[in-house]
């Protein structure tokens, strides 16, 4: 029976008083607990909104940093610290993923609050790299989400179990730095008391870790922003501007200590650009890929640790190579002599064997230079020489090129104002039938009468630099133009036979011209000339950059009645099996093999092939330089059809052509 | 004041004196009485109820504070053990009232005012403690100080070397364990 029960069992109008007093103190004591109770909850409440509103200033304090932070370094070890400081977290640290490996490396971004007593884990720390499932972050990795550690110290598989408990930490967590749903990072937080899982905690981390993810991915489009503004898209190698940059900074070094040593190489692709005009831009593109990346192999095993090399493609067939370091002449030399060497293998585009070769000038330091763009300008000096004096070679800088390419710049010049002032003339050498010793036709070959000096200029000082700059296309065509009048002229005027030939030369470059045929057509239709009578010359040059376009030039050409000859025949680096393929009407023998005709001499044999190449094929054969009776006799005892050369006659001009025309051969 | 303190006054007066003397207190400083956790209440009503039970207990409010401070530990430890289980010492306990106590306590009751303690770690035997606050109750603290060294056996002299109930502009204790 309770004390209650007694007292409501009594009569006693005390008792009945007590009773009643005993009922309130009892519901005194109950409303007392409900108050607690209710007090309790709403403490707690509180208390959670509290840490959740915290959670979400931290949050929106480091979403905030994300979106304005300028590195990610200055991000990651704001949000460290601002998370160390909210939490009362003492010690947190960054690890970034290594693409390569895979495994998550230490960085030099962490936050102790209390440095001195964690030490011997910091250290540990910074040189632990963790595999995937391997310690908290290499957990973090694996499961790709935030993770929590009561107690580290009672899990010996983690690597850094005792030097954690060492120093008094505890409890850890880390979450993944996400970019995407890719982890680029991973970040840990120690305390130094054990604590149970704080599930809104980690969900803000992981919150975090997203936020901090777009740093990195801001970072990354960056970079390649970057990386695509200073690199060719085609090859991938630095482009002009990276490139400059480098030599800039090898030029001040090398200012500041001599020792600092840099040479730079000027590489450029001989007869590239018949290659994309031939077989089309995706051939040229495929060409210069494999061929910088034979480049960058010589280089790699080329450069050995005292070497620092730089490879970069400057545009079109331009390639720039800067050596840094302990580089002597000697070796720079020798590096472009293996960037030949790996060219002289064939690369094959479009299931085409295609050659190629490349001119190198070279600029080593000198004290006078001051700034990247003069080396440049000499190093590509040294290149135009080497491409001048053939292709495939290497050419070193020196104060002389610099005064030629001065020259050479005048010459540029005074070419296109003596096209503009029409200072070019023709002279003529006539062809001559070995069985009768009549004319049958002429060879037109332009001269260059300098009006300032009045001096006339050989082909040989101009043609080439009409050639590369293009000037040649014109001259070309006034050439083939002012042929084709005097020649219709002659015959109008009965001087000449109808079936004389007048022969005219094309360039490697104007071959290549889309509107080639186009245009020989049109000159022979604006003066009137009979297709039979000319003849146009090619060299071997011409026909091996691609075959089968040569080709269906040549028959577009035979079509028209035009006939064509090969030039220079056994001087280039056609095979005799290219002339199988290619439907030419004549074949010009070079003058170093008649110049080699002795009596009973070796010259003989390599004519006479030759001779009996073309009349298995069917080709006349013209053979030049003749100079004396002895070649013309032994010329015609072969069997050669025709000769031209000093013997008959030098090239002469119009009048002097005239004449030679009206003389009856004796 | 946060009504958690009344509270907690309350709670230590019942223990002592029954909850008569409580409700005598209100009576005499003429209170109503109602006091939740959560609330705020003035000031001044803490300082009428020390008042209260200075007169009726024929002591200083100063006495009374620091009883009051002295029985308010072991209630605080019932409600809040989190607060004092990782702790070995009372030293160890007490130099977390800045970084661990207090900020709790401002979680819990939004709008708690609790003040901030310097701490000067002289040597192993003793602790400096400066104290400021408007509410001038160093003599609180010192009743904490001396509850804590209880709930940890340990026992604690504490002096004022300034005082500013006494005109100094902050107060200076001194802690010292008896070994
Ligand atoms: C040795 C330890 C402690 C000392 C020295 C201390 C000291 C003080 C003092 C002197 C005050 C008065 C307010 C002022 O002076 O402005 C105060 C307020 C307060 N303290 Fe502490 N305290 C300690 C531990 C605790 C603990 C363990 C709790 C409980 C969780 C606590 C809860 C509070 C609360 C709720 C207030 C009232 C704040 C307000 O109403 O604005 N304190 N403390």
């Amino acid at each position: 029976m309770g004390a209650l029960d007694a007292l409501a069992a009594s009569a006693d109008p005390v008792d009945a008083l007590n009773l009643r007093i005993l009922k309130l103190e009892n519901r005194l004591q109950r409303e007392r607990a409900a108050r607690l109770q209710a007090e309790e909850i709403a403490e707690k409440g509180l208390r959670d909104l509290y840490e959740r509103q915290r959670q979400l200033e931290l949050l929106e304090t480091i979403a905030t940093k994300a979106n304005t932070g300028r590195s990610v370094e200055e991000t990651f070890t704001f949000a460290l610290d601002a998370i160390c400081r909210h939490t009362g977290w003492p010690f947190g640290n960054v690890y970034r993923l290594d693409d390569a490996s895979g495994e998550l490396r230490p960085t030099p971004m962490w936050h102790a609050g209390d440095q001195e007593r964690l030490s011997a884990f910091i250290e540990r720390t910074q040189r632990t790299i963790f595999r995937t499932g391997e310690g908290l972050p290499g957990r973090v990795l694996q499961k790709g989400t935030a993770t929590w550690i009561d107690n580290v110290a009672l899990d010996p598989t983690l690597p850094r179990c005792h030097v954690a408990a060492e120093c008094g930490l505890h409890a850890a967590f880390g979450f993944p730095i996400l970019v995407g749903s890719e982890i680029r990072a991973v970040m840990e937080f120690f305390h130094r008391d054990v604590q149970a899982l704080d599930e809104q905690l980690l969900t803000v981390m992981a919150q975090i870790g997203m936020q901090l993810g777009r740093v990195i991915e801001r970072q990354q489009a960056e970079e390649k922003l970057i990386h695509d503004a200073t690199h060719d898209p085609l090859t991938g190698l630095p482009n002009r501007m990276l490139f400059t940059d480098r030599l800039t900074r090898a030029v001040a070094l090398r200012t500041r200590n001599p020792d600092n040593r840099y040479a730079v190489l000027f590489i450029d692709l001989d007869r590239f650009k018949l290659v994309n005009d031939s077989l089309g831009h995706a051939a040229g593109d495929a060409l210069l890929t494999e061929i910088a990346a034979r480049f960058a192999a010589v280089l790699e095993s080329a450069c050995t640790g005292d070497v620092l090399p730089t490879l970069a493609r400057l545009g079109g067939d331009e390639f720039t190579i800067l050596l840094e370091g302990a580089i002597e002449n000697g070796e720079a030399i020798a590096i472009a002599d293996r960037i030949l060497e790996t060219l002289a293998e064939p690369v094959e585009v479009e299931r085409q064997k295609v050659y190629t070769s490349a001119s190198i000038g070279i600029a080593t330091c000198a004290s006078y230079y001051t700034d990247a763009t003069d080396i440049m300008r000499d190093a590509d000096l040294a290149m135009y020489r080497a491409k001048a004096s053939g292709r495939a070679r290497i050419e070193m800088f020196d104060k002389s090129l610099h005064d030629k390419a001065i020259e050479r710049l005048a010459l540029e010049s005074d070419l296109r104002e003596a096209l503009h002032n029409g200072e070019f003339v023709l002279h003529y050498q006539p062809i001559v039938a070995l069985a009768d010793r009549r004319v049958t036709g002429f060879e037109a070959l332009v001269r260059w009468q300098r009006k300032t000096t009045g001096d006339l200029v050989a082909p040989g000082e101009f043609i080439t630099l009409a050639e590369e700059t293009g000037l040649i296309v014109f001259l070309g065509d006034w050439v083939l133009r002012k042929a084709l009048q005097t020649l219709v002229g002659w015959q109008k005027q009965g001087i000449a036979a109808s079936t004389l030939t007048m022969s005219v030369n094309v360039s490697p470059r104007q071959f290549h011209q889309h509107d080639f045929v186009a245009g020989v057509l049109s000159a022979i239709a604006d003066t009137g000339a009979d297709p039979a009578c000319v003849r146009l010359e090619i060299t071997e040059g011409v026909s091996i950059i691609d075959a089968t376009r040569t080709a269906g030039i040549i028959q577009e050409l035979r079509d028209a009645g035009i006939r064509v000859s090969i030039d220079d025949f056994g001087t280039g680096y056609s095979s005799l099996s290219y002339l199988h393929n290619l439907p030419f009407d004549a074949l010009k023998i070079d003058r170093s093999f008649v110049a080699s005709l002795k009596q009973k001499d070796d010259g003989h044999e390599i004519i006479q092939t030759i001779l009996d190449l073309a009349r298995n094929m069917g080709m006349e054969v013209v053979a030049e330089g003749t100079e004396t009776a002895d070649h013309v006799d032994m010329l015609r005892d072969m069997g050669c059809g025709f000769a031209q050369g000093y013997f008959f006659s030098r090239p002469v001009d119009a009048e002097a052509a005239r004449a030679l025309l009206a003389q009856v051969p004796d | 004041m946060k009504g958690v303190v009344f509270n907690l006054l309350e709670e230590a007066v019942s223990r002592q004196f029954g909850p008569e003397t409580w409700d005598d207190l209100l009576d005499d400083a003429d209170l109503p009485g109602a006091y939740t956790s959560l609330g705020n209440y003035s000031d001044a009503e803490i300082v009428a109820l020390v008042s209260a039970a200075a007169t009726k207990l024929g002591k200083t409010n100063a006495e009374i504070l620091q009883w009051f401070g002295e029985e308010a530990m072991p209630i605080l430890k019932e409600r809040y053990p989190a607060l004092f289980e990782n702790h070995k010492s009372a030293r160890n306990f007490i130099l977390t009232v800045n970084s661990i106590i207090h900020p709790e306590v401002r979680k819990l009751y939004s709008g708690a005012s609790c003040p901030f303690f310097h701490f000067r770690e002289a040597d192993e035997h003793s602790i400096v403690m400066g104290y400021e606050s408007s509410r001038q109750m160093c003599d609180l603290a010192h009743g904490f100080v001396k509850g804590a060294a209880n709930i940890y056996c340990e026992e604690v002299t504490i002096e004022h070397h300034s005082c500013m109930n006494h005109g100094a502009d902050k107060c200076l204790m001194e802690i010292r364990w008896a070994h």
